[in-house]
C-alpha cells in the first residue's frame, strides 16, 4: 500500500558504497523491517543495522551512530523539513 | 551527523472518497476546504480536488512552515501562524491515516473565536472522522494554566532535546536576557523522560525546547506544567 521504493535504498547505499547501515521506520512500517533488511542484504555487501527507537518525523534522527561507524541512514515515511528558526 | 536519505513511502494506491465522505460534505453545504495531507498522500490532490470540484467545493491549500512540499502539514506545524493559508476557508480536510498530524490543525486555531472543523480522511480504511474543538480543549486548558504559573514563578526547567531537528540549547538562552528575575536550570535528554521530572521537585514549571507537541499533547505528564519555548520568548513581560 506504502511504496517502500527498495530499489532507491539499494542504490543509494551502492552509490555511496555504504558498508553500514542503519533503516529507521515510523511504528507503521516497523513490521516492514525484514522485508527491507533481507532486500539490502541480499542486493549489496552492507550490514543492516535495525533503529528501534522512535522515528516521529524528521526531526528526529538517530544519533550516536558514528560511534559504531555507521556512514548512512535510511529513514522511511518523512521527508526533509525546514527547522524553525524564529 | 551521518549521511541520511528520506523515503517518503507514498501512497500507492487512488485516493477515492468515500460516497459516505461525499455525502457528508454535501450536507455541509461547503463552499472551500483547506486540504491538506501527511506527505504519503500529496502527490494525490489534485486528483481529490477533482473529486471535490464535482460537489462544487474549491480547495485551497499551501506551503506550511515546516514543510517541503505543498499541501503536506506536520504535526509540529501546530501554532496559528504555521499553515501559510492566505485563503478563507469553511473547514479542512486531511488525508491522513491517523490523527497526530490533523491536530495540528486544532492546535493552530487555539487563539481563534471561530473553530473549524477538521475532517479527517483515511484513504486506508475509506473512513472519516471530524475533529473539534473539545479534541484540544482539555490540554490547551492545561497549557494555558501553565502559561500563567510561568510567569508568576521563578525555578523554570528548561528541557533540551540532543535530537538535531528538535535542538535549540542556544536559543533558550535567550530566556534569561528577557526574564532577568527568574532562576533557569538546563535539563538535557534525548527523550523527555517524565517518569525523572518529579525528581527535580525544586521546579516549578517546565519550558519545552523539543517538539512542540509534547507541552500540549503529553501536557498531562507534566504535574508542573508545561509551556513552549516559543510562546515564552514572544510573550510580553509586563
Amino acid at each position: 500500500m506504502y511504496d517502500l521504493e527498495l530499489d532507491k535504498a539499494v542504490q543509494e547505499i551502492k552509490r555511496t558504497k555504504a558498508k553500514l547501515v542503519c533503516i529507521q521506520l515510523p511504528d507503521g512500517l516497523k513490521p516492514k523491517a525484514k522485508e527491507i533488511s533481507d532486500e539490502i542484504t541480499s542486493k549489496t555487501s552492507a550490514k543492516v543495522l535495525i533503529w528501534l527507537g522512535s522515528c516521529y518525523g524528521s526531526c528526529d534522527l538517530p544519533i550516536g551512530l558514528e560511534r559504531l561507524g555507521v556512514d548512512l541512514v535510511i529513514s522511511w515515511g518523512h521527508n526533509q523539513f525546514r527547522k524553525e528558526e524564529w | 551527523m551521518v549521511r541520511t536519505i528520506f523515503i517518503e513511502g507514498k501512497y500507492s494506491e487512488k485516493v477515492l472518497l468515500s460516497n459516505d465522505m461525499l455525502n457528508y460534505l454535501k450536507g455541509k453545504k461547503y463552499h472551500t476546504l483547506g486540504l491538506f495531507a501527511s506527505v504519503q498522500f500529496c502527490q494525490q490532490f489534485d486528483s481529490v480536488k477533482q473529486q471535490l470540484e464535482k460537489l462544487s467545493i474549491k480547495a485551497a491549500t499551501s506551503t506550511a512552515k515546516r514543510c517541503a512540499v505543498e499541501g503536506q502539514l506536520l504535526g509540529c506545524d501546530c501554532s496559528s501562524d504555521a499553515l501559510n493559508l492566505n485563503k478563507d476557508v469553511d473547514a479542512f480536510l486531511y488525508i491522513v491515516d491517523g490523527n497526530f498530524h490533523p491536530l495540528a490543525l486544532a492546535y493552530g486555531q487555539n487563539w481563534n473565536n471561530v473553530f473549524k472543523e477538521i475532517i479527517c480522511y483515511n484513504p486506508k480504511s475509506n473512513q472519516f472522522t471530524v475533529l473539534s474543538k473539545k479534541d484540544v480543549e482539555t490540554n490547551l486548558k492545561r497549557y494555558k494554566g501553565a502559561l500563567t504559573k510561568f510567569h508568576s514563578t521563578g525555578n523554570i526547567g528548561v528541557i533540551i532535546s540532543l535530537k538535531p531537528g528538535q535542538e535549540f540549547y542556544k536559543k533558550s538562552l535567550e530566556l534569561e536576557k528577557k526574564y532577568t528575575d527568574k532562576k533557569f536550570y538546563y535539563f538535557v535528554d534525548n527523550e523527555v523522560s517524565f517518569g525523572q521530572l518529579e525528581n527535580f521537585n525544586f521546579i516549578d514549571v517546565w519550558v519545552n525546547t523539543a517538539c512542540p507537541r509534547i507541552a500540549l499533547d503529553d501536557s498531562e505528564m507534566f504535574r508542573k506544567g508545561v509551556v513552549n519555548l516559543k510562546e515564552v520568548l514572544r510573550a510580553e513581560v509586563f
